[in-house]
This record gives structure tokens, C-alpha cells and sequence, in this order.
């Protein structure tokens, strides 16, 4: 009866609070060491510093060909590219150092413990194991998170520049951290499944790597796949694989900072959705499945303005839905609600920039917590991995009520000291 | 609530495997309130396994294990609220302070902040590191450590400490702290459950001892009962001076005297004397009065003691008793 005495107001509120606190005991604890000594703020230091002076350096070799491709009107702007090229540079040194870092503080998290013979000591608290988790990855994170939030000066250089804006800092800083808390994720994982260390850390950055270039490895070998037995619509391998690669997400986080969507980066990120960025000014609009070429204004101005059966040059415009061929005489619109002979079926146009983004942030973020949530259930002892999620109604301790069927096979009316002592007469 | 309190351990056919081996095999033990027991056996008889199941970090393969009448199984979380463990081999976070470590586990047992201030140098004070507040965990000997770790497994001020080895390791000096700062934890109230595979070490503090051996508790009760139930393979060491003829004449005297077997010879020399060693299955009172008649016979006796006093030995006789029951 001695449990049955704590309160228990309102046991959903006090468990969130609980869980809390244990969260940031083992926070408080993680930084505490962390911190201790000049490491942390040497690292923190030599980050800024290499990229101040990636910045500068990119600021020196781009400068003078930026004016001159300005001078004779070929770029729009030299200030603008200067600005853009800064931004680039910085986006992906830091996508490339979080990647290196942000697994680098958890893959030691749970197998350290392991191998140093604490995790024992730790488990044995009555903290949950899901907080033991959580509040490791966030202390992790919460250093990274400092790298990234401290060098947001840095990126602002462009601010002066121009080319690009607020809201390309606010995506940059947005995949960046969505990256360190996904591979954090993936590294805690790692760290919790495997006992050493080591090969927690060789295993976690296969992974990264798998994130990085193969996917792209993947995509390529399906698109290759898919241009054989191409027939309409599906010419391109299934984007989702790319959904998880760091670096995509960023290309887009940069290509969105390109003058008026044309860029090279444009190009790709159109190749790979689909949609025709040269063609961002005209283009196509659809009405369903059906298709009209448009001009730049959005006014409709084919193909019912070609002849019927004319060749429409799809080849430069793989833009989506069905294009049809209309009598000269007929308006557009009614060709599309009389339904016109279809002359060509392609994919679905997508603007291409802002498209892998926020995909990337949410598929990063779901592998963290799937990732988490694993892990938690990789650091509860073996054979007590249900226990942990029963609820607790009857703290009072009853006897069994039955759910321990095995009697004991010796001795079962004594439950004091063994009868079985032997006398002295058993050892002569 | 005038209800009896339920034993601070109470197992019921315990066991665990490990794949093919059974670790323990169907122990059953009660450990009431305040007592310190401790578990005896050689390397490997199932002492560790017993404690990470008490301690809920094994789950075990059949049986029941409570403590304070919670099963481990049911309700871990409430079951380490009561326990203090400190595992055979741990290691201890070196980057933290004294202070600190002391202070993260405090919070991990949920202990409130105006609490841990106070019961940190407390603590320290019992361990007798109370001068090492400050210094970082990294910078302890092995001694201040395993103190360190037991001041740990007290912060939440548990019913019952599991301390798995804790003066293993340790030199003379560092042992007679250990067992000192136990004897001051029994005085607090503390059921302790020890663990040594030498029994004299627990024998000193213990007030009952269970002896285990592949998996299972062969003896329990209180050290006292343990011997008396084997003081028939007792053997007397009876140190005389003298020479040859006059030893001589002494072994064929003692073995003439009763409750006395053949007499082993003692080519044992302590200092000048010459040890005999001499079977004896009598009880305190012959002893007495073999030891009267001995000396009334002229023999100068310089040490006449009871060898089986010797704990090694009650521990290897029943280990090696059950070796041969089971060969049998």
C-alpha cells in the first residue's frame, strides 16, 4: 500500500511533465559535458571562422566576372550574383559539415554508454527510455543547432548583396536543421542498435551516404529503366526516392534564388519533376487533362490555332496532360469541352523550385521520429521491451493476479529461507 | 494500515537463461526489512543475474521477483524507485564533477531541487568524499569511485541498496571503508543485498548469507546457522612447541582423545611452533575440554583454533558438497 499514496491528480499532465523533466535532466547532464573545457567553443569558433572565410573567398573569385557579365547586360545584376553565388557556397558547406557533424554526436550517445559501462547505471533510474533518447538527440542537436543559428550572420553577407532573400535564409536554416535532426535520428539509432561504437559510426554514415548518392544512384537507375519501356505519360523514374536527399533539397533552397526561375539548377530540378522551366514564361495551361499552350500572359494560343494533325513540337515541351488538336476555326475552350483529337499525352507540369524542400523537411523529420522511436524501444532491457507501455492503474501491489502461472517447481509452501539446509550429518 | 509489511525481496522459482545455459535456476529467497544478505558463490554461479533481475534489467525466464511486494515484471519504474543499484562493473561519466554526477542522478529519480542541495553533501559525507565535491569524477581513485557509485545508488533514498561486488577491486584500506560505510547504511535502515565471492568479506557485515553456485542458493540463513549446520567437518589447528619426539607424542594423544580423527600431519610451521591439524566433530563444549585436558596432559599449546572458522572453507564444502550430490 506504500505507492498507492502518491498523488495522482491528473495523470496525463503530471506523465507529460514528468516526461519533461527527464528530458532535460539527461539534457543538463549531455551539455554538461559537452561544454566543459574549450572544445565546444574552439569547434564553434573554427566553424564560423571557415565559413567567413568561405564567404570572403567566394565573394574574390566571383566579383570581377560577376561586373563584367554585368557590364555588357548578360547577368541582371553584378551585386545580385555576387549575392546568389555567396549564398550557394555558404548553403552547401553547411548542409556538407551538418551532415558530417550532426551524426557524428549521436552515434556515440547509447553505444558509449555501452562500452563505458554507465548505460546500466542509467537505465536502472526510473527515467523512461524514451526520454533517455529524446533528451540525447536534443542535447545533440541542440549544439548543432548552435552552428547553424550562429553562422545565420554569416549567410546575411548576402542580405547586402542582394539576389537573395529572407525567405531563402528562413528555407536554408529550415533544411539545414531538418537535416542535423534527421541524421542526429539516424545516428542515435544506429548507436543504440549496435553495441560498439565504431561500427555504429561506420553504419550511420553508409547511411548518409545512402541519403545522399544513392538515391540519386537509384533514380538514375530507374530512370533509365523507365525511358526503355516508356510509353506516354511515365518518361521519368518516381521522384519520392529523392525526397530524402540532403543535397536536392538544398539545390532548391538555392535554385529559388535565381533570377526569374532560369538557372541551371532550374533546369535540373526540372528535368527530374518534370516540368519545363524553359518554358516558365508561355508555357502550358490545362483544364483537367487537357492542355493548351499558353503565352506568356497565360493566354491560350494552342495548339487549336495550328492545324489539325500539325506536328506540335513536344520534344523541347514535356509539359503535362493531353494535348489535343482543334479545328482552326474553333475556339480553344470548346475544343477542350467537345474534347479534340489527342495528338500527344505528357506528364503533369509542376513548378519545379519549392518542390523538393518542404518534402525533404517532412520526410527528414518522420525518419527522426521513426528513427527515435526505435531507438527507445533498442534500450529497454531485452524481454522487458513491452512493460514499459502498460499503463499503471493499481499502483497498490496485489497479489499476482494470475498472470504468472508458473508455480515454482521447488519448494512451493516455503517462501522463506530454503528447508533444504542441510544437516551435519550430510557432509560426512 | 496495521497490514505486515511484505519482504524487501521475496523470489519465487527464479530463473534465467541465457539461450542453453541456465544463469539461475529456480531460486527462491525471501530478504526481509533491514537485514543486510549477502550472496556468496564462485565467479559465474548466477549472483550478477540475480541482481540485474532485482534491479529490473533482466527480464527473467520464469518465476516472480519483488521487491517491496512490486513485482519486477509488472512495474519496473515503481520497483527502481526502491532499489539502489551499483552493477560489478560500471563506469562513471568523466567529464562530470562530483557534484554534478550526484546531482544528474538525483534528478533521474525525479528528486526535488531544494532536496538534491542539501542531500549531496550528505551523501558525501557518508561516502567520505565530502572534500571531493568539486572535482571531476575522472580524478577519483578506483576506492573514491566505487564510493562515489554507491553515494549514487542513495540519492533517492531507497528501501533496499543492490550493490553487486562492491568491495571488489578495492586494497585492504579502501575494503574497511566499504564495509564500514555498509555497517552505517544498516543503521539507517537499509535492507542491503550484497554480492562478494569471498565469504569472509560479507561474513563481517552480513546478517544472513545465502551461498549460490551454478544458479542456485545451496545454503541460507545467518552465518552462524550455516557453520553450526557444518561444524562436523570442522578441523582444529592446534599449535604446540616442542620437538619431534614430543609432537609425535601429541598426534598419538589426540587421536586418542574423543571426537578426534586420524590426525592430518601438520608439516605446517607457525613460528616455532608446529600446527597439527586434527579432525574434530564435537561440539563447542568438547572443544573446551579437549583443549583443558591438553594442556593437563603437559603439551605447551601456543594456538588451538577452529579451522572451518575459516568461511573459504564452509563455502568450498558446500559448493563442492553440491558438486558431488550432483555427480552422484
Amino acid at each position: 500500500m506504500t505507492a498507492a499514496a502518491r498523488p495522482m491528480a491528473s495523470p496525463r499532465r503530471s506523465a507529460a511533465r514528468e516526461f519533461g523533466s527527464a528530458v532535460r535532466t539527461i539534457m543538463v547532464k549531455e551539455l554538461r559535458g559537452r561544454f566543459r573545457g574549450r572544445r565546444a567553443f574552439v569547434v564553434l569558433t573554427i566553424y564560423l571562422g571557415l565559413l567567413a572565410l568561405l564567404a570572403y573567398g567566394t565573394y574574390v573569385l566571383i566579383a570581377p566576372t560577376a561586373r563584367q557579365a554585368s557590364q555588357f547586360g548578360g547577368a541582371p545584376n553584378a551585386s545580385a550574383s555576387i549575392g546568389i553565388g555567396i549564398f550557394t557556397v555558404l548553403s552547401f558547406f553547411q548542409l556538407l559539415l551538418v551532415s558530417f557533424i550532426a551524426p557524428a554526436f549521436t552515434t556515440g550517445a547509447i553505444s558509449l554508454e555501452r562500452e563505458k559501462q554507465t548505460l546500466d547505471l542509467l537505465i536502472s533510474t526510473p527515467l523512461r527510455p524514451g526520454a533517455i533518447v529524446v533528451g540525447k538527440l536534443l542535447a545533440a542537436l541542440a549544439y548543432i543547432g548552435l552552428m547553424i543559428l550562429a553562422a545565420i550572420p554569416i549567410s546575411a553577407i548576402v542580405f547586402m548583396y542582394g539576389g537573395a532573400t529572407v525567405d531563402d535564409l528562413i528555407r536554408q536554416q529550415v533544411v539545414l536543421l531538418v537535416t542535423a535532426l534527421g541524421l542526429g535520428a539516424i545516428g542515435l539509432f544506429f548507436s543504440a542498435l549496435i553495441k560498439r561504437t565504431q561500427a555504429a559510426t561506420v553504419l550511420t554514415y553508409c547511411a548518409v551516404l545512402v541519403l545522399t548518392i544513392g538515391t540519386v544512384l537509384i533514380w538514375i537507375f530507374f530512370s533509365i529503366l523507365a525511358q526503355r519501356d516508356a510509353v506516354g505519360v511515365t518518361r521519368r523514374a518516381p521522384e519520392q526516392i529523392l525526397w530524402v536527399n540532403p543535397a536536392l533539397a538544398m539545390i532548391d533552397v538555392v535554385a529559388g534564388t535565381e533570377a526569374g526561375n532560369v538557372g541551371g539548377l532550374n533546369g535540373l530540378l526540372g528535368q527530374i519533376t518534370g516540368a519545363d522551366i524553359t518554358n516558365a514564361g508561355g508555357g502550358v495551361t490545362c483544364n483537367g487533362n487537357v492542355c493548351f499552350q499558353t503565352d506568356d500572359k497565360g493566354n491560350v494560343i494552342g495548339p487549336g490555332s495550328a492545324l489539325p494533325g500539325a506536328a506540335v513540337d513536344l520534344s523541347s515541351r514535356p509539359v503535362g496532360g493531353v494535348v489535343v488538336a482543334c479545328p482552326p476555326d474553333m475556339p480553344p475552350n470548346q475544343c477542350a469541352a467537345n474534347g479534340g483529337q489527342p495528338i500527344a499525352a505528357v506528364a503533369q507540369p509542376q513548378s519545379a523550385v519549392g518542390h523538393f524542400w518542404p518534402r525533404y523537411s517532412i520526410s527528414l523529420a518522420a525518419i527522426a521520429v521513426l528513427a527515435t522511436l526505435f531507438s527507445m524501444r533498442l534500450v529497454v532491457p531485452a524481454g522487458m521491451r513491452f512493460v514499459f507501455r502498460r499503463p499503471r492503474r493499481q499502483t497498490a501491489p496485489p497479489p499476482a493476479p494470475g498472470s504468472v502461472a508458473k508455480e515454482p517447481p521447488a519448494s512451493p509452501a516455503a517462501p522463506d529461507v530454503p528447508a533444504d539446509i542441510a544437516t551435519a550429518e550430510d557432509s560426512t | 494500515m496495521s497490514m505486515a509489511l511484505p519482504p524487501v525481496i521475496e523470489t519465487r522459482g527464479l530463473v534465467k537463461r541465457y539461450g542453453d545455459q541456465i544463469a539461475v535456476a529456480g531460486v527462491d529467497l525471501v530478504v526481509g526489512p533491514a537485514e543486510i544478505f549477502g550472496l556468496v558463490g564462485p565467479n559465474g554461479a548466477g549472483k550478477t543475474t540475480m541482481m540485474k533481475v532485482l534491479a529490473t534489467l533482466l527480464a527473467p525466464t520464469a518465476g516472480e521477483a519483488r521487491v517491496c511486494g512490486i513485482s519486477v515484471m509488472e512495474d519496473p519504474i515503481e520497483v527502481r524507485r526502491r532499489i539502489g543499484y551499483m552493477p560489478d562493473f560500471y563506469g562513471v561519466y568523466d567529464d562530470l564533477r562530483v557534484w554534478e554526477y550526484l546531482d544528474f542522478f538525483a534528478r533521474c529519480y525525479g528528486v526535488s531541487a531544494e532536496r538534491r542541495a542539501g542531500m549531496i553533501g550528505e551523501l558525501l559525507e557518508i561516502v567520505g568524499l565530502a572534500d571531493k565535491r568539486g572535482a571531476y569524477v575522472e580524478s577519483l581513485s578506483r576506492g573514491m569511485r566505487q564510493r562515489l557509485c554507491l553515494a549514487h545508488s542513495l540519492v533517492h533514498d531507497p528501501a533496499l541498496l543492490i550493490l553487486d561486488e562492491p568491495a571488489s577491486g578495492l586494497d585492504p584500506r579502501a575494503r574497511v571503508e566499504m564495509r564500514e560505510i555498509l555497517r552505517e547504511l544498516r543503521g539507517m535502515g537499509k535492507t542491503i543485498l550484497v554480492s562478494s565471492h569471498i565469504l569472509p568479506e560479507l561474513a563481517e557485515m552480513c546478517t544472513s548469507v545465502g551461498i549460490i553456485d551454478r544458479g542456485q542458493l545451496l545454503r541460507a540463513g545467518s552465518i552462524r546457522d550455516i557453520e553450526v549446520s557444518l561444524r562436523a567437518g570442522a578441523v582444529l589447528q592446534v599449535d604446540l612447541l616442542g620437538d619431534e619426539t614430543t609432537i609425535a607424542g601429541a598426534e598419538t594423544w589426540l587421536s586418542n582423545a574423543p571426537h578426534v580423527g586420524d590426525v592430518l600431519h601438520g608439516d605446517v610451521a607457525a613460528g616455532l611452533a608446529t600446527r597439527l591439524e586434527i579432525p574434530f566433530d564435537g561440539d563447542a563444549n568438547d572443544q573446551a575440554e579437549l583443549l583443558r585436558s591438553l594442556i593437563a596432559a603437559g603439551y605447551r599449546v601456543t594456538g588451538f583454533h577452529q579451522a572451518t572458522s575459516d568461511l573459504e572453507e564452509i563455502f568450498l564444502k558446500v559448493t563442492g558438497q553440491d558438486e558431488e550430490e550432483g555427480a552422484a
